[in-house]
């Protein structure tokens, strides 16, 4: 597989304190990578760099371009980024509108916006949305309008900076489903950053990092067989990665094992 | 301190076009000196209640009593001041409204606004810091250089300080990790049982409050739609997932057992219990 987003020797000091030093970081194209670490290990910071919002002279390749302050505009419309406050990025007062708005900056003919808009919308089942306000809909909402503007514009990666922390827990699954579709079918790169452990368990890849510094990186199944190292910065495993270590140890499954009802399939043949 | 809710009904923007109704005809008694817990999805009216238990907003229909403070549209509230001492509120993000260069100053900012004498005020602060489990050396720290667990235990000092009766926590692990978590975890459980302080905390981290909640107030359509303690409402899955919330992760797979497999295994909330059970019913 290709690597899609690499990062070498990465340095970036705040005020004489150093947040990465020598942080080095490949991506594969296509898989669904969790960064996770405890509050403060430099997740955010990572997140502006790669964007460009923070200056680095480190050596960052994006889908196969070098990152200078030439190409930055070409380098963002590869990557979108779904932040944890969507209200912050909308600008229009109808749901059609917000998802247009970037298109339209991009001049883009007006029967072609309103195809995109309306394919983006069908494929994300929002639209019964398009008419109504974005400031008025559910946190859940939101956050798939947000999804939404940004998959108009086709990214080849998509970042999430703790974009499901506040949304209720069944908008949450319905988010991380849709995540999953436009991983598997679209085979767009996803990396979502957060500090909820359980979101990991929708990923491939789990990275851990603390203080600037990768800890663990590997597949989700190798990486959360190392629990010790979890519990040492503060963090707890998935709840299914722990009742897998534990059923392993007393020989009743012999992998981990994520999905619930595979578990009690397989526990109860 | 009895908490009393009579029929309360809140309607948002009355009588405006903008009008909607939160709360209809509700009823709640909250649990003196117990941990009790409000879950419910986002726009449920969680917050309408602490906002109520505070006197930050009034029913537009039913009363509620507080202590010895009766609360009605119609009449003028006596004691208001005295009711807001009794309750202290934490936001959800608290850290968020830090505005001094010190946590002493953070902490005892409350207590010089209402003229506290001098050695009363630092006598209080020591004490509300030693409470949440930070020593003095924090005293002279920039809040915002804090850890996010240390600042919350900060922002829960400078309520300390007032000695409420009742301390109510809006949604307060937003943004916790694990550790921070259980930290939070045993200082709420020791307000409780060293300090005989009532605790309501309103939330959708069920994993979190199904390990030390007493009673439990699940809202929904406006109203309280169950109520118990965790057994009696974690039980109802069904109930609960048709109102959009949650069960904790242990239930969860308990119940999923029962669904495919049709074998009751009975209500765990450690792991490690439901493996016990697992190695007895499994294969």
């Amino acid at each position: 597989m290709e690597d899609i987003l690499i990062i070498k020797d990465l340095t970036f000091k705040y005020n004489d304190n150093y947040i990465f030093d020598k942080f080095n970081l490949t991506i594969k194209k296509g898989t669904w990578t969790t960064i996770i670490g405890p509050n403060g290990s430099g997740k955010s910071t990572l997140i502006k760099i790669i964007m460009g919002l923070l200056k680095s002279d480190s050596y960052i390749f994006i889908d196969n371009m070098l990152k200078t302050s030439d190409n930055i505009k070409q380098i963002r419309t590869k990557i979108g980024v779904i932040f944890e406050h969507p209200d912050s990025t909308f600008v229009a007062e109808t749901v059609m509108d917000e998802m247009a708005f970037a298109l339209e900056n991009l001049e883009m003919d007006k029967k072609e916006i309103q195809k995109k808009v309306k394919e983006v919308a069908r494929f994300l089942n929002i639209a019964y949305l398009l008419e109504k306000n974005p400031f008025q809909l559910s946190g859940g909402q939101k956050q798939l309008v947000a999804l939404a503007s940004i998959l108009v514009l086709e990214p080849k990666i998509l970042i999430l900076d703790e974009a499901i922390n506040r949304i209720d827990y069944f908008e949450r699954n319905n988010i991380l489903e849709v995540l999953s579709k436009l991983n598997k079918e679209k085979g767009i790169t996803i990396i979502n950053i957060t500090h909820d452990i359980e979101e990991a368990v929708y990923g491939d890849d789990v990275i851990l990092i603390d203080k600037g510094k990768i800890i663990l990186n590997g597949s989700k199944e190798l990486v959360f067989r190392e629990e010790k190292v979890f519990n040492s910065i503060g963090i707890d495993i998935p709840f299914m990665a722990e009742l897998s270590l534990k059923l392993m140890y007393y020989n009743l499954v012999d992998e981990m094992i994520f999905d619930m009802d595979e578990m009690v399939n397989k526990l109860w043949i | 301190m009895d908490i009393k809710f009579n029929k309360v009904g809140y309607i948002y923007n009355e009588k405006t076009p903008l009008q909607k109704e939160i709360l209809k005809d509700l009823n709640l008694e909250i649990k003196k000196n117990q941990i009790n817990a409000i879950i419910g999805k986002s726009g449920s009216g969680k917050t309408t209640i602490i906002e109520m238990i505070n006197a930050l907003i009034i029913p537009t229909s039913g009363s509620i009593l507080i202590d010895n403070c009766f609360i009605e549209k119609q009449s003028k509230i006596v004691n208001i001041s005295v009711l807001r001492f009794n309750v202290g509120l934490i936001f959800e993000f608290p850290e968020e409204q830090f505005f001094n260069s010190t946590v002493e100053k953070e902490i005892e900012f409350g207590l010089k606004t209402f003229n506290y004498k001098t050695d009363e005020i630092s006598k209080r602060v020591s004490n509300a810091l030693k409470m949440v489990g930070l020593n003095e050396s924090y005293l002279s720290r920039n809040p915002h250089t804090l850890s996010n667990g240390e600042k919350r235990k900060v922002a829960i000092a400078s309520i300390l300080v007032f000695n409420p009766k009742v301390i109510i926590f809006d949604e307060p692990t937003i943004g916790l990790d694990s550790n921070s978590k259980n930290n939070l975890m045993r200082l709420i459980k020791m307000l409780k049982n060293k300090y005989n302080k009532t605790i309501i905390i309103v939330t959708q981290d069920v994993d979190f409050l199904h390990k030390f909640t007493d009673y439990i107030f699940v809202l929904s359509d406006k109203k309280v739609i169950l109520e118990g303690n965790k057994y009696q409402v974690f039980s109802e899955t069904e109930l609960l997932s048709k109102h959009g919330i949650g069960v904790p992760k242990t239930i969860e797979f308990s119940s999923k057992v029962f669904q495919i497999k049709d074998i009751k295994m009975g209500y765990r909330d450690e792991i490690n219990d439901l493996i016990k059970d697992i190695y007895r019913y499994a294969k």
